[in-house]
């Protein structure tokens, strides 16, 4: 990392001024982040608001988050918020340029067109968009499962050539083993790594601890166990592994309200407390919103990133709580803009 | 379980009695319809002069030697058609062609290759039961949910791994299935190899029953091969199939 010329900021001359006051939607941050983004390295960027939780709150966080060095000062019920751009944290993740097609009977299909993106350590980023924008396939990507028709994915600064246990997927029907119990599923993974069993069975226990699952349904069946309980345990295969990028395929999808409720609950704390980098794909606008740091929203035909929300709630965030509602109303218009696939929408929101 | 014990039991004893009763009539000569109690004696000759015991260990071992050579190669070639399409596509079709075939067509090319020799009949055994195996492993392998390989691929599992801890034990319902068919076909085989070619075994304690007139002890080694296949078949293959539902959770709640 670059050193950071803090004179600079304290001299208060900005290299770039741009007036919030105005911008109402998009949303202040997406603007801040997209300006960064044209500036060179330590210019000053001065962001004006009259939003007093922007200014005070969600401002802050953004440039914590990013490491970006940061000033507020107040003038008659107006924040001037002095933003200097250094190079940001290490990048956990990278796509370059990728696309992906599928030959299908009447020719070539493309699933991901042109993908650029960039994933911090410790950031939690969501995936949103109707069936077939190809939010899966670039699950799979990432994952290793499936490789690209063309571009790079670089996880860990290493190019990406197949699947490996530093980047884990939960999946939607939890695919846990039917012929392990509870404990064996978890240590799965381990036993591959030829950890020894004591240690094993500890990392196993203490793992099903922290996801929830009580001790007497450690020895349980798979069968025995209910659809939210599946999903825990396989949550906890997925962390006892230590993955550094934890990959989640719409794993709450086929849950009821409740349960998806109390595992989008666990699943913040489990993050503020590991602060792993995960990367959430779901249909769920709402779920994208109270999971995510950033919300990309994919869009189909050809399958690419339409736009890019940084969330700056406090957490652990709920439904129902009104500045989620707001961005869950945004972007689920913007999406319904989009003109597809409105029904699968109107059910993400409901 | 009480209720059904008293049922068989009443069942059978009623089964006999009428069995005794007809043959009390002497509608039919003895050497053609014998009585139970006739048949119940000439098991207590068998194995007081030691030709049950001698032809029941006969058989046991060539069918064991048999079915685990059967259950080998069944194994190795229904995991290979299973997994690589191209074999499947060629290999696969013998199988499925060979599995039509009665084991006992075998056999003639058995006599001639290996001559009047154990080698014949086991071969007789194993080309009776390996189809049979190798289409229980292979269609196990082919209806393993992919996502249990996707799951297992991304928490660090390849090569042999994949075989060994995955695939075998996600199509083990389907194997079990296979290795008990096999089982009966085994069974089958070695019946029908050893009446035709005789040497020590059940099938020629049944022959040698023919040749003396003596249908007493042609029932009671019918029994013997009966209950032998029920044993194996209830007290292993019940028992693995019972154990493999209940955890993977198959049993009809």
């Amino acid at each position: 990392m670059k050193t950071v010329n803090p004179k600079k900021l304290d001299s208060l001359k900005p290299e770039k001024v741009i007036d919030l006051r105005q911008a109402i939607c998009p949303h202040p941050l997406n603007v801040i982040r997209d300006t960064l983004r044209e500036l060179e390295e330590n210019d000053v960027l001065l962001a004006v608001s009259d939003h007093e939780p922007t200014a005070l709150e969600n401002a802050p966080r953004f440039c914590e988050r990013r490491g970006y060095p940061f000033r507020t000062v107040e003038q008659e019920g107006v924040w001037n918020i002095f933003i200097q751009k250094v190079e940001e944290k290490e990048a956990r993740l990278k796509v370059e340029n990728v696309s992906k097609s599928f030959s299908a009977r009447d020719g070539k299909v493309s699933a991901l067109n042109d993908i650029n993106l960039t994933i911090r350590d410790g950031e939690f980023v969501t995936i949103v968009g109707s069936s077939g924008c190809g939010k899966s396939t670039l699950l799979n990507l990432i994952a290793g499962l499936e490789k690209p028709t063309s571009g790079q994915i670089l996880a860990n600064g290493k190019r990406v050539e197949g699947p490996g246990s530093d980047r884990v997927v939960v999946f939607q029907e939890g695919a846990l083993f039917p012929w392990l119990t509870v404990t064996e599923n978890v240590e799965f993974g381990l036993k591959l790594r030829k950890v020894a069993p004591k240690i094993r069975k500890e990392l196993a226990r203490d793992y099903l601890t922290l996801v929830g699952i009580k001790e007497n349904f450690h020895n349980s069946c798979v069968h025995e166990l209910s659809g939210g309980m599946k999903q825990r345990v396989a949550l906890a295969r997925a962390l006892v592994m230590e993955p550094a990028i934890l990959l989640m395929d719409e794993p709450f999808a086929a849950l009821d309200i409740q349960t998806r409720e109390s595992l989008q609950d666990e699943l913040q704390r489990i993050w503020v407390e590991s602060h792993k980098t995960i990367i959430f794909v779901t249909h769920n606008v709402e779920e994208a919103v109270i999971l995510g740091d950033r919300v990309l929203v994919f869009t189909k035909n050809p399958g690419r990133i339409k736009s890019e929300h940084e969330i700056e709630i406090e957490r652990p965030r709920k439904p129902g709580h009104p500045e989620v509602f707001l961005y869950t109303k945004w972007i689920t218009d913007e999406i319904r803009d989009d003109g597809d696939a409105v029904d699968e929408v109107q059910e993400a929101a409901g | 379980m009480k209720r059904k014990i008293i049922l068989l039991t009443v069942f059978y004893l009623l089964l006999i009695a009428i069995w005794q009763g007809v043959a009390a009539l002497k509608i039919w000569p003895p050497y053609l319809f014998p009585s139970p109690l006739g048949v119940f004696d000439s098991f207590v000759a068998g194995f007081q002069d030691n030709s049950f015991t001698v032809g029941i260990l006969a058989s046991m071992k060539r069918v064991l030697i048999g079915y685990f050579l059967s259950v080998v190669g069944g194994v190795l070639i229904g995991l290979a058609i299973g997994r690589v399409k191209v074999l499947d596509e060629t290999v696969g079709t013998i199988v499925l062609g060979f599995q039509a075939l009665p084991s006992i067509c075998w056999l003639p090319i058995a006599l001639l290759w290996f001559g009047l020799s154990e080698s014949a009949i086991i071969l007789v055994v194993v080309l009776g039961s390996l189809f049979a195996v190798t289409i229980g492993v292979d269609s196990g392998v082919k209806n393993v949910p992919p996502i249990y390989l996707r799951a297992a691929r991304t928490m660090g599992a390849h090569g042999l791994d994949l075989y060994t801890k995955v695939i075998i034990p996600a199509a083990m319902p389907s194997i079990i299935s296979g290795l008990k068919q096999g089982w009966s076909f085994a069974w089958r085989a070695l019946m029908a190899g050893e009446l035709l070619y005789v040497s020590i075994g059940l099938g020629h304690l049944l022959t040698m029953g023919r040749e003396l007139n003596d249908i007493s002890q042609i029932i009671a080694v019918m029994i013997i091969i009966i209950i032998i296949g029920i044993a194996v078949d209830r007290l292993i293959f019940k028992k693995l199939e019972d154990r493999i539902r209940e955890r993977w959770g198959l049993l009809n709640a």
